[in-house]
């Protein structure tokens, strides 16, 4: 790309212009190109919302898991990836949504919308609670109080017994008419979409650009007029809302919540499937997301994948159960050294020429740029 | 009375430090301050290992705990097969050599990168390693043998004080003093804080800042390792992660606790977070908390520092 | 009265007194240039003055308003607008993200509203869109737009962080070093646009500079600081003149008749 400006000695005041051979703004794919693209975009959407059908209930189930460590993702990816904070103890967010809607419905008797709304302004508010006392200690502090928050929350909320119910857990019935596997899947997928519509939105306007910006440089944010300390509040306090509202979903997705789930390591798999989807990448979150919620499924239904893993030469069965633990630190180290940009760097130029524009394979997105970090 | 004044964290430190011995021994609760102690001192080591990385890149070394579980695996792998002395130096260079590759191949490729991005790194390593424990050993938790094997050598306020225990205390008390004039006062050790700031000024003075990672990541993983060797054993038995789950939270309150850049702050701040992790978990005005309060009390020490001293107890008055 | 003060202002770090009762008074309307050797502490006022500093003593008066205890973005809010010495941009956006981001006190549609589409917000970007191009053409940026900012030349990138800046329609204009990486043709050239900018948006500017004929040419009354402390004060060509900051730029050969010469020569090679 060159940039050019008019020699100094010349009348003209100096007008910027840009050459830009890649920005060719006057593209329009051919006719075939649209009934390519056309194609692929009918193919998603049946893979998205048809193939389902074909599968048992509670493979099912599996899907609507997926989906909805979509929507948990895209709440991790509030903090982590627009504001550049760390949760290292969002399962807890997640998991005491998830208890909150079995309680409203179970003890309490309330139907599902106001469960998930009780359950998201429960995420809320531990958010704004713990952002409030912890958010003006920025990056390290802030991350390790998370973590010790998940810990207190596994150590000593879960163990409330009339949350919790104790050992056995809380029953959490799903939705009147959404009982059967699949209807609730559309029903997460609704979710879903609206969780993404918000997300698109916020980043469009004020809310999301002054994000954006005080994770990069905070004192120019301050200069814009951005009320750094309260943002960065506001995007925890979002982020909690999103993680409750999963907690909701999974809680009626296995129509069971049981504390023993909620552990540390739930924490790390959220941030590995965000990171490794691609941090501000939407659609990469979701996919990667929903490529760990799926992985252990994937594993145990494709026997060639197990075979493949159980004769590694030298060393134990890698089983079904072990080896994502085994394989999400490992994609993870590899996306922040190699592919910062994990998988949402890779499908730019997809997503790019869905969108109408050429296949460009050197597409990656915006520079990366050092972040001015302020040292807890 | 200047000087007092200046450090006045350290006096409050002091105070405070005098205080809970105080109310301790006053109210029966003597085996929670003694217990408190050696739990304290492993804690301690941890924090030295956290606070070390820091000062040198400002990196929260996530993994750190791991150095240890690491070094307690391969102690165990090589006691039934050498003599317990060569297992334990073993399974320091094991540690060495881990923190060594981790450096070489995650820290320095992300040398520029944001200081959270590579907290999520050295997650990943600490998961990474947690899993292949898992994978390679085996979830069951396993026993091994202490350094040595007097275990009543002392009788303090009604606790048995082993030698190992003995051992612990001493070796950490030494390294704090030995690290905090090494970085005060030895030239390598300004080095290491030099490059840390100014990584170009310290590259055109020639020494390699590359050296001076290497260096400072296989140091604070024998720190880990000795943590581990020292500290498991005195447990009925150890699991994968077991540094992790059990040793990082306390030891990053103990670094916080003296300001994340003081290691004699760390040694203290250790002992304080063992003392009341101890008194929380037996005093009978905790038993109503669902759960272990043990936890607990540590997070809210760590909020409460945090919230209203964030440089820490035992800095000077900046 | 003055709009925007800084009385009695000292601040220390550690060992360093950075600034002993500085005080500076910029007027309606005003332009004011405050000069100094590196290290004068001339960043420092300004950091005191914007809120990233607090001193510790001292206040900062807004249009007879005490300040001191503003936070940096209350002050914008206010009416202040600042530039950084090593451009203060959000990189890793487009410029025309960077001018609606800085539009954020300007854009009449509340935070959560926004994000759950309320219709108000659509109407609203469009006119923040339209303003960000009207800046883009006052500062004849041409199509950078949707160019990200990092990459861009340094020159260029300072005239994007005086659109930035005007894009939180500041009443007074605090910019350090503006002239800095430009040779003196532009710097001309930067002197006429800040005359525009002052007669066209009825702004206040006080400027750290380093370039003295644009000091002398477009200010109104200059400050001079020393090691933190007021130097001298007064209109440009009494400043430029005063023997004591021709001291401090030039050391203690400044009086020497062939040194005087010299620097006579260099200027009117620069005045052309």
């Amino acid at each position: 790309m060159a940039v050019t400006a008019q020699e100094p000695g010349a009348a003209e005041p100096d007008v910027v212009t840009v050459e830009d051979e890649r920005a060719d703004r006057t593209f329009a794919p051919s006719p075939l190109g649209w009934v390519a693209r056309g194609a692929v975009w009918v193919a998603i959407a049946y893979v998205v919302l048809v193939l389902p059908l074909s599968f048992e209930g509670f493979e099912v189930q599996q899907f609507s898991q997926a989906v909805i460590y979509g929507i948990i993702g895209l709440s991790l990816n509030v903090l982590l990836g627009y504001v550049g904070q760390i949760s290292l103890g969002h399962q807890a967010f997640v998991g005491i949504g998830a208890f909150a809607s079995a309680y409203m419905v179970s003890v309490q008797n309330q139907p599902f919308h106001v469960a998930v709304l009780v359950a998201m302004a429960v995420g809320a508010g531990q958010a704004l609670v713990l952002g409030g006392v912890s958010l003006r200690i920025r990056g390290l502090y802030f991350a390790l109080v998370t973590l010790a928050y998940g810990l207190v929350a596994e150590q000593n909320v879960f163990q409330i017994e009339e949350l919790t119910g104790g050992g056995q857990g809380q029953p959490a019935p799903k939705p009147g008419g959404f009982e059967s596997d699949w209807r609730y899947y559309y029903l997460c997928l609704a979710f879903l979409a609206v969780v993404l519509w918000i997300d698109w939105r916020m980043l469009k306007t004020k809310g999301g650009r002054a994000l954006l910006a005080l994770r990069e440089n905070p004192r120019v944010a301050a200069t814009f007029g951005i009320n750094v300390r309260l943002l960065n509040l506001f995007a925890f306090v979002v982020s909690g809302a999103f993680a409750g509202l999963g907690g909701a979903l999974l809680a009626h997705n296995d129509t069971f919540v049981s504390p023993e789930v909620w552990n540390f390591n739930l924490a790390l798999v959220f941030v590995i499937m965000t990171v490794v989807g691609g941090l501000r990448s939407r659609v990469g979150v979701v996919i990667g997301s929903a490529f760990f919620a799926l992985l252990g499924y994937f594993i145990d239904k494709f026997t060639f994948l197990e075979d493949l893993l159980a004769n590694i030469p030298g060393t134990p069965d890698l089983t079904a159960e072990l080896a994502p633990l085994v394989i999400g630190p490992l994609l993870l180290l590899l996306t922040l050294t190699t592919f910062p940009g994990g998988i949402g760097q890779q499908i730019r130029p997809i997503q790019g020429w869905l969108r109408g524009g050429r296949f460009d394979l050197s597409d990656r997105g915006p520079k990366e740029v050092q972040i001015s970090d302020v040292r807890a | 009375m200047e000087a007092l004044k200046e450090r006045r964290g350290a006096v409050a430190g002091a105070g405070i430090a005098a205080l809970v011995v105080v109310v301790l021994l006053a109210t029966g609760e003597k085996e929670a301050l003694v217990i408190g102690v050696i739990t304290g001192a492993a804690y301690g080591l941890v924090a030295l290992g956290l606070v070390l990385i820091y000062k040198s890149s400002g990196v929260f070394n996530f993994a750190q705990g791991e150095f240890g579980t690491v070094a307690v695996f391969a102690l165990w792998l090589f006691d039934d097969k050498v003599h317990y002395g060569f297992a334990l130096v073993g399974a320091l260079v094991v540690a060495v050599v881990f923190g060594l590759v981790v450096e070489r191949l995650i820290i320095r490729p992300l040398f520029e990168a944001a200081r959270v991005i590579l907290l999520v790194a050295t997650a990943g390593v600490a998961l990474l390693a947690i899993a292949v424990e898992i994978w390679l050993g085996d979830a069951q938790g396993k026993t091994i043998a202490r350094a040595f094997t007097k275990t009543d050598r002392f009788d303090v306020l009604g606790v048995q004080v082993s030698d190992q225990r003995l051992l612990l205390i001493g070796v950490l008390a030494t390294l704090a003093v030995v690290l905090a004039l090494f970085f005060n006062r030895t030239n390598l050790g300004l080095a290491i804080l030099g490059a840390s700031q100014e990584p170009t000024a310290t590259e055109l003075v020639g020494i390699s800042v590359r050296r001076l990672s290497s260096f400072t990541w296989a140091l604070a993983a024998l720190l880990g390792g000795l943590a581990g060797v020292l500290a498991v054993p005195e447990a009925d038995s150890f699991t994968p992660g077991i540094l992790t789950s059990g040793f990082l939270i306390p030891g990053f309150t103990a670094a916080v606790l003296g300001g994340m850049t003081s290691l004699p702050g760390a040694f203290v701040g250790g002992v304080l977070v063992g003392v009341v992790q101890a008194v929380a978990t037996s005093a009978p005005v905790f038993d109503d908390i669902p759960g272990t309060p043990g936890t607990l009390m540590v997070f809210v020490v760590l909020i409460a520092v945090l919230a209203v001293r964030p440089q820490g107890l035992l800095r000077k008055a900046a | 009265m003055s709009v925007l003060e800084a009385r009695n202002c000292s601040i220390r770090f550690g060992g360093v007194q950075a600034a002993r009762d500085v005080s500076i008074a910029i007027g309606e309307w005003e332009i004011v240039g405050i000069i100094g050797p590196n290290g004068a502490g001339k960043t420092t006022t300004f950091n005191m003055i914007t809120g990233f500093y607090t001193p510790d003593a001292g206040t900062i008066w807004y249009r007879g308003q005490d300040v001191t205890g503003l936070g940096v973005h209350e002050r914008t809010a206010l009416g202040m607008g600042r530039t950084f010495q090593n451009v203060g941009l959000v990189k890793g956006s487009t410029v025309r993200e960077n001018l609606l981001t800085a539009q954020h006190l300007k854009a009449d549609y509340g935070v959560l509203a926004g994000m759950l589409g309320a219709p108000r917000t659509f109407v609203e970007e469009r006119t923040l869109g339209r303003r960000a191009e009207a800046l883009v053409e006052i500062l004849r940026l041409g199509d950078l737009l949707d160019t990200q900012v990092a990459g861009l030349p340094y020159g260029v990138l300072k005239r994007v962080e005086v659109a930035t800046v005007l894009a939180t329609d500041p009443d007074v204009l605090l910019l350090d070093e503006p002239s800095s990486g430009m040779g003196p043709e532009e710097a001309h050239r930067l002197g006429d646009t800040l005359l525009d900018l002052r007669r066209e948006f009825g702004l206040s500017i006080a400027m750290i500079e380093h370039h003295v004929p644009l000091v002398v040419r477009v200010c109104d009354y200059v400050y001079c600081l020393n090691f933190g402390q007021m130097l001298a004060e007064g209109k440009p060509e009494e400043v430029r003149n005063h023997p004591e900051v021709v001291t401090a730029y030039m050391g203690e050969d400044a009086e020497d008749p062939a040194v005087q010469a010299l620097e006579g020569q260099l200027e009117s090679l620069v005045e052309d």
